[in-house]
């Protein structure tokens, strides 16, 4: 009898130590960074999958099975998951916290003025692809590293180191890939969507257009013709493009112009060979520098 | 009806009057137009290019707080406004995780009755839907409380609720608009509705969902002489019905361009129907008679280039499509068949804010008495528009 009661002790005493935070995230470069600075002290999923458009996703029910007993949601806001709501919804978690990572981000693309759908798919607050610089992720890091720690005080010192090492890992990194585009600087490239301002920005590349006419909207003849045009008189090399979107339209216009047309995964997971945020920010940095 | 219209346009003036929200519910308005032409006999659509009178839906939904959410749909069919929907729903907070959605809706019964009709690949409404659930199907006013089941690999729903039962009478009631029939024939008979769904993922690009459905209840009630005597005293019976389904939905999407769909559901209607049978003393005796009848659908839709889909559908059904509502027919009938082989093509210009739908439909009737009918072929083109906030689309 003593036994029994000693060992139930034991492995009562064993799975309070083993207890951990649940996270579910919405992408997959979120899920990366969680799993830096929690590691084993946290447990974490993860929605939308790095070779799925983050815009539109269907609402599976198993997403809610995801979040139903997950502690903490990040998310990466501005607009960018219209779909979470309804997978918290039916979740029916009324305990879940939904984290916002971009609230400490400096936005670009806010726009001014009427919005309305001749717009596009504009998003009111700004645009949402700023985890593709990575002083962002350095941003976002941090803050999931105070969500966590409040979360899980107990494992603040240990979620501290983590994060010094992993910001640590990625000053080294940003230096290194700075390095490698150094002599890209000013270079003008075309995007397909208006993704890729913030990653732009912090490596002195200049987006001079995309293929989607207005955010969100399919390529037309009518806009292929302005760019095929535009392209030709600024000798643009790259059309750069996630690698969800359709190459039909982008390989028209590499073929009338002799741009190369670069396909890349923003998102870990979103090809083969890419399992961390610094796997993906290396193979953009390489495919680039290797053709810009 | 427009009173419902001036009562809703006054709900929104004074929604921020008297809340402390400064947060206006989400509204949005559906947009349809369709054209048509067919081969039916003696009609004056004959060959003859058709416009229906446009239909729109206008929604209003949004957080009434943390906890729930209100949704309202007013819509106008046929140049008439009628509410379509108007409920509130308890999201989060309830013992078990339940969720409670209390007023007229959508019933869940089967996968398709729930979505509406503009967001179906395909244009006309699945025959057995007509036949059983009338012709805006099962839609009614009711309690439904919802619970995830704790199957931990996969997600398992539970929904039971409880209905007037409007829904049911309509397929037997001659004139549906008149509310008063209802009660003439049913009496006041709630009716039970009960769904349990089950979904998996069965790889990264492919899921499943099945459910078994059943709705029980009372149908009709009628004075019955029972001993065919014409100064008998007539014995009021209730008529009972089950309603027994299974649905499907399988859904390969290998990327953001390309889905195909193959999703079905079919129905096992059960039932007590009013029967003459022999004379009596003087007059045929009346009795209640059990009959066996179903319905079903099942279609494929390949959803390419994002912008385009095109599939193909079969149904059937017990009872005869067109027929007007009555004792005897639709959902009463278990002798004639109605059979629908349709097809489609969709384009979709820009994801759900503009849709043009081109549709055929081919109905063949099979009369139990060997009655010759002929096939009856409807061509319609549709266009929808979707103005406002667009909500993610659930599997």
């Amino acid at each position: 009898m003593k036994k029994s009661i000693l060992s139930a002790l034991i492995l009562l005493f064993s799975t309070l130590s083993l207890a951990e935070v649940k996270v579910v995230t919405t992408t997959t470069v979120i899920y990366d960074l969680v799993k830096e600075i929690g590691k084993e002290k946290v447990k974490v999923d993860y929605i939308c999958r790095g070779d799925q458009d983050p815009h539109f996703l269907e609402i599976l029910p198993s997403y809610m099975l995801k979040l139903r007993n997950a502690n903490l949601v990040f998310k990466i806001g501005l607009g960018l998951e219209i779909w979470l709501q309804q997978i918290i919804d039916g979740s029916r978690n009324d305990k879940l916290k939904l984290i916002d990572l971009s609230t400490d981000i400096e936005k670009k693309d806010v726009p001014t003025g009427k919005i309305d759908a001749s717009q596009g798919d504009i998003h009111p607050n700004g645009n949402p692809h700023y985890w593709l610089d990575p002083e962002n992720a350095k941003i976002m890091a941090r803050n999931i590293f105070e969500v966590l720690a409040v979360e899980s005080p107990q494992d603040e010192n240990y979620f501290k180191k983590n994060l010094n090492d992993y910001i640590s890992k990625l000053d080294a990194k940003i230096g290194e890939w700075k390095s490698k585009l150094a002599s890209s600087q000013g270079r003008s490239i075309i995007t397909f969507h208006k993704s890729w301002i913030y990653f732009a920005d912090r490596f002195g590349i200049r987006v001079v257009g995309q293929v989607e006419p207005k955010p969100g909207i399919p390529p037309t003849p009518s806009h292929n013709a302005e760019l095929i045009s535009g392209i030709k008189k600024s000798e643009i090399k790259i059309i750069l493009m996630e690698n969800y979107y359709s190459d039909n339209a982008p390989n028209q216009l590499a073929r009338s112009t002799g741009a190369k047309v670069i396909k890349v995964a923003n998102s870990v997971y979103g090809q083969p060979g890419i399992n961390s945020y610094i796997q993906m920010m290396d193979s953009i940095i390489n495919s680039l520098s290797n053709n810009l | 009806m427009k009173y419902i219209l001036i009562f809703f346009l006054f709900i929104l003036l004074i929604t921020n009057t008297y809340s402390q929200s400064n947060v206006n519910p989400d509204i949005s308005l559906i947009g349809t137009f369709s054209a048509f032409t067919n081969n039916i006999k003696d009609t004056p659509e004959h060959g003859k290019l058709n416009f229906e009178t446009p239909s729109m839906e206008l929604y209003i939904d949004g957080y009434l707080n943390p906890y729930s959410h209100a949704t309202a749909n007013i819509a106008l069919e046929g140049g008439e406004f009628h509410l379509e929907e108007i409920y509130a729903q308890i999201l989060r907070g309830l013992p078990l995780d339940m969720q409670i959605k209390a007023g007229k809706y959508l019933v869940g019964y089967g996968k398709i009755n729930t979505i509406h009709p503009h967001a179906w690949q395909f244009i006309e409404r699945p025959l057995f839907h007509q036949v059983f659930f009338g012709p805006e199907g099962f839609n009614d006013i009711g309690v439904n409380f919802s619970f995830i089941l704790p199957t931990e690999s996969f997600y398992s729903n539970l929904d039971l609720g409880i209905c007037k039962g409007d829904a049911i009478a309509k397929t037997e009631v001659f004139d549906p608009a008149d509310a008063d029939n209802y009660v003439d024939f049913r009496g006041n008979s709630p009716i039970f509705v009960g769904r349990l769904s089950s979904f998996f993922d069965l790889d990264d690009y492919t899921n499943l969902e099945v459910g078994l459905s059943s709705s029980y209840g009372v149908h009709a009630k009628m004075d019955f002489n029972t001993v065919g005597d014409s100064t008998a005293e007539l014995e009021n019976k209730s008529l009972k019905y089950f309603y027994g389904g299974i649905d499907f939905k399988l859904k390969y999407k290998p990327d953001s361009y390309t889905a195909l769909t193959v999703q079905g559901e079919g129905l096992i209607n059960n039932r007590q129907v009013f029967h003459q049978g022999d004379v009596g003393v003087n007059i045929p005796v009346e009795i209640s008679e059990k009959i066996n009848s179903f319905g079903g659908f099942i279609f494929i839709d390949y959803l390419f280039s994002r912008q385009f889909s095109v599939g193909a559908k079969y149904d059937f059904t017990y009872g005869i499509i067109g027929d007007e509502p009555s004792f005897s027919t639709l959902s009463n009938d278990d002798k004639n068949m109605t059979h629908c082989i349709s097809g489609w093509f969709g384009y979709y210009p820009i994801e759900e804010t503009l849709a043009f739908r081109l549709g055929v439909q081919n109905l063949s009737f099979k009369y139990d008495d060997g009655t010759l009918r002929d096939n009856e072929t409807t061509i319609t083109l549709q266009m929808l528009f979707s103005l406002g906030p667009h909500k993610a689309h659930p599997f």
